[in-house]
């Protein structure tokens, strides 16, 4: 689909939002968040008022023994033991067994941002609770003989708002929220509905202990993994899929096919996931119009913007500031970054996809970069390489150099042979006035990627039409496995054919290109990370046991 | 993100500092210290603590009360206050109290190379264990002005004060 094309239908699209109406996507704050942060605020009231008054901590208690009077005045002896039971279990074993398996289990399955907000939830929960037991000092049921196990003061119930804390936060860290997540949800207000009634049973909480406490733990989780850890662009999957890739489906499908609509002007008949084992960066789609015509989109959200600032920091820790490792200040700039490289690359002379526009999803935090579809092209790990494709392959990084430009992450997954064309595709990295060092790398990955389907000793040959014996040399020279997308490097160690040391004994010698950079930034922002990391994790031992995991 | 994160859990973490109060003379956790050994009639509690000592850790649970006392001088832990409804007095000697309804203990351990003494306080359905575990060469002296601070409150006398100034209750 050309330029043209697009900018005549964006004519029948509309030209502008008009002020005040809400973007395609709005950033919305879940419902039953809301609800929870209203209950707890409530509590907090609640807790002002008797911290201000005796009046309603009076009325309150009365109430509170009317209502577990009948329960500890009737205590059964069959089932005095198994009340018990819950209550030593849920005071002292179930918090630091649920907390631990989330925790271990967020972190075997990537999902670092959830395992860290799980700790701070449970590290918020500890706090709210110790500030309020020990402004109200409320002490343990007056007038009932206490046999289950208790700590401290009251109001709110430590132990039934660590674990519902520990119940919910794993629910958002572990459960994929649809269906599974309603179900956790319900036995966890199974699970605290028992261990609440056993905490009244064995007299070591009053019934406004337990609702506060379970408020807390509720209230508290939900409100902060709804704020920075969305379901809608930090979803939790399991299966293989990369966790940056988004649903494109409900809410924010329906939000795609109207921001297409509105901002190009293309009535979209179906948005489908393509290609998600070669992206990790963004979530890629298909998108067919009505007309039956095929569009490319990448779809970039916070999280993507997130996951680069992570990945540029490591760089940085590890390497020092080899490449432009500068971080995105927002989803916008990182998605006008990669249009106008495609624009620019394209003005080099470099075949890769016609650029269709930026679409907004949500101001600021998801937008599509819609492309041309590269119909019937395969990655050139499925494709036949000839000469001719060798020789475009090593043409393109030529021009490359000439422009003045890197694409910086050429693998099998982003060179596409379409027909008997080869187009480079994902220019999200690319930069202009690279390093020499980045250049001389872009041409030995291109040169792998093409030995991959043919010989090394062809690649050279060939690229020796086009650059200088020293050039070649050079390039693997400054070559090793870290400079090497993680997609090549794992071909190339399954190829088994030792392609570098192949390349390197073919051209001249020359001595490695040290990739280590060292400076004062990077070694101040080392002993920074250090610090930090070596403090939060100081906290969390020294915290294990208030916040509930010991 | 991060930084954010690190706030709140330094946040957090900063605020969950001496969860429970000391039992104080005048407020505190004495309700709930008297509701950890129910079947005491004598609860203890601290007035001002003297200069250089400072509270580390307060438990109080079903099982009783402990209550952990760092001095600038005698060093980390150096005092440990135990309230429960026994203790083995072992080769402790009766010495004058100064409260009547408790009887009082001591045992001195050692002295080189550094003091550890124990004092007990016995009363009706309690005892009160103060044990002091000083730091080498800090003064055996620190532990006068620690038992000073150590008083009592009688059950009945708090059971009065909860009919009278909250519910018709009993700890």
């Amino acid at each position: 689909m050309s330029e043209t094309l697009v900018a005549d239908r964006s004519r029948h699209g509309r030209l502008r939002r008009p002020s005040g109406e809400p973007p395609p996507l709005p950033r919305q704050f879940n419902k039953v968040a809301i609800a929870w942060l209203a209950a707890f605020v409530g509590w907090a009231i609640v807790w002002a008022w008797v911290f201000l008054s005796d009046d309603p901590a009076i009325w309150i208690t009365e109430r509170d023994l009317e209502l577990m009077g009948p329960i500890v005045d009737n205590r059964a002896g069959w089932l005095t033991p198994s009340m018990k039971a819950i209550n030593e279990i849920g005071t002292h074993w179930a918090t630091p067994i649920v907390g631990w398996l989330a925790l271990v289990g967020a972190l075997l399955s990537k999902h670092v941002r959830h395992a860290v907000l799980l700790i701070v939830s449970l590290a918020i929960i500890a706090g709210v609770v110790t500030i309020v037991t020990t402004q109200i000092d409320r002490p343990r049921p007056l007038g009932v003989t206490q046999i289950g196990d208790w700590e401290g003061f009251a109001q709110p119930s430590r132990p039934v708002a660590l674990l519902t804390g520990a119940l919910v936060a794993a629910g958002l860290t572990l459960v994929p929220s649809v269906p599974w997540r309603r179900y956790w949800y319900r036995a966890t207000t199974v699970l605290i509905a028992v261990f609440g009634f056993a905490q009244l049973y064995t007299g070591v909480d009053h019934p406004t202990d337990v609702f506060a406490g379970a408020t807390v733990g509720v209230a508290v989780p939900l409100v902060l993994y709804r704020v920075l850890a969305p379901e809608m662009v930090f979803p939790i999957t399991y299966g293989g899929g990369s966790t940056a890739h988004l649903d494109v489906t409900g809410p924010r499908g329906d939000a795609i096919r109207r921001a297409m609509a509105d901002q190009l002007g293309v009535q979209v008949a179906d948005v489908t996931p393509v290609g998600l084992e070669g992206s990790a960066g963004s979530t890629p789609l298909r998108i067919v119009d009505v007309a039956g015509e095929v569009l490319f989109a990448k779809l970039y959200a916070s999280s993507h913007l997130r996951s680069d600032r992570s990945y540029k920091l490591g760089r940085t820790l590890l390497y020092g500031r080899l490449e432009d490792e500068q971080r995105y200040s927002s989803v916008r700039r990182l998605i006008q970054h990669e249009d106008y490289m495609l624009y620019v690359l394209r003005a080099a002379g470099i075949d890769c996809q016609e650029p269709c526009g930026i679409v907004e999803i949500t101001p600021d935090r998801e937008y599509l970069l819609v492309t041309e579809f590269l119909e019937g092209a395969v990655e050139i790990s499925e494709a036949e390489v000839t000469e001719e494709i060798i020789d475009e392959g090593l043409e393109l990084v030529r021009k490359l150099w000439r422009a003045g430009l890197a694409h910086r992450d050429i693998k099998p997954a982003n060179v596409m042979v379409q027909g008997d064309r080869l187009r480079i595709i994902d220019v999200a990295f690319a930069q202009v006035r690279p390093s020499p060092w980045r250049q001389a790398v872009d041409l030995a990955n291109m040169m792998l990627v093409l030995a991959l389907r043919s010989s090394p000793e062809l690649v050279y040959e060939r690229a020796l039409r086009l650059f200088t014996a020293d050039d070649i040399a050079e390039a693997f020279a400054a070559s090793r496995g870290v400079t090497l997308p993680s997609q090549l490097r794992s071909d190339v160690r399954h190829d088994g054919r030792q392609l570098l040391e192949r390349f390197r004994e073919l051209s001249p010698e020359r001595a490695p290109v040290a990739i280590q950079r060292w400076s004062l930034r990077r070694i101040g922002l080392t002993v920074w990370v250090g610090l930090i990391v070596a403090f939060l994790i100081a906290i969390f031992v020294d915290n294990l046991s208030d916040i509930g995991l010991l | 993100m991060g930084a954010a994160s690190a706030v709140l859990l330094v946040a957090a973490a900063c605020s969950v500092e001496l969860a429970t109060p000391p039992p104080g003379c005048a407020g505190g956790s004495g309700l709930i210290a008297a509701q950890s050994v129910p079947t005491a009639e004598q609860i203890p509690c601290f007035e001002d603590l003297p200069e250089g000592w400072s509270f580390a850790t307060v438990n109080v649970n079903q099982n009783g009360t402990v209550v952990r006392l760092d001095s600038d001088r005698a060093g980390t832990t150096a005092a440990t206050l135990r309230f429960e409804e026994n203790c083995d007095l072992g080769a402790a000697v009766a010495v004058p109290s100064n409260v009547d309804e408790v009887e009082r203990f001591d045992f001195i351990e050692r002295l080189e190379p550094s003091f550890r003494a124990q004092t007990y306080y016995v009363f009706d359905g309690g005892c009160v264990t103060l044990e002091f575990d000083f730091d080498r060469g800090a003064s055996a002296t620190e532990s006068v002005a620690l038992d000073d601070i150590v008083a009592f409150v009688s059950r009945q006398d708090l059971n009065e004060s909860i009919r009278e100034s909250f519910i018709d209750e009993e700890l």
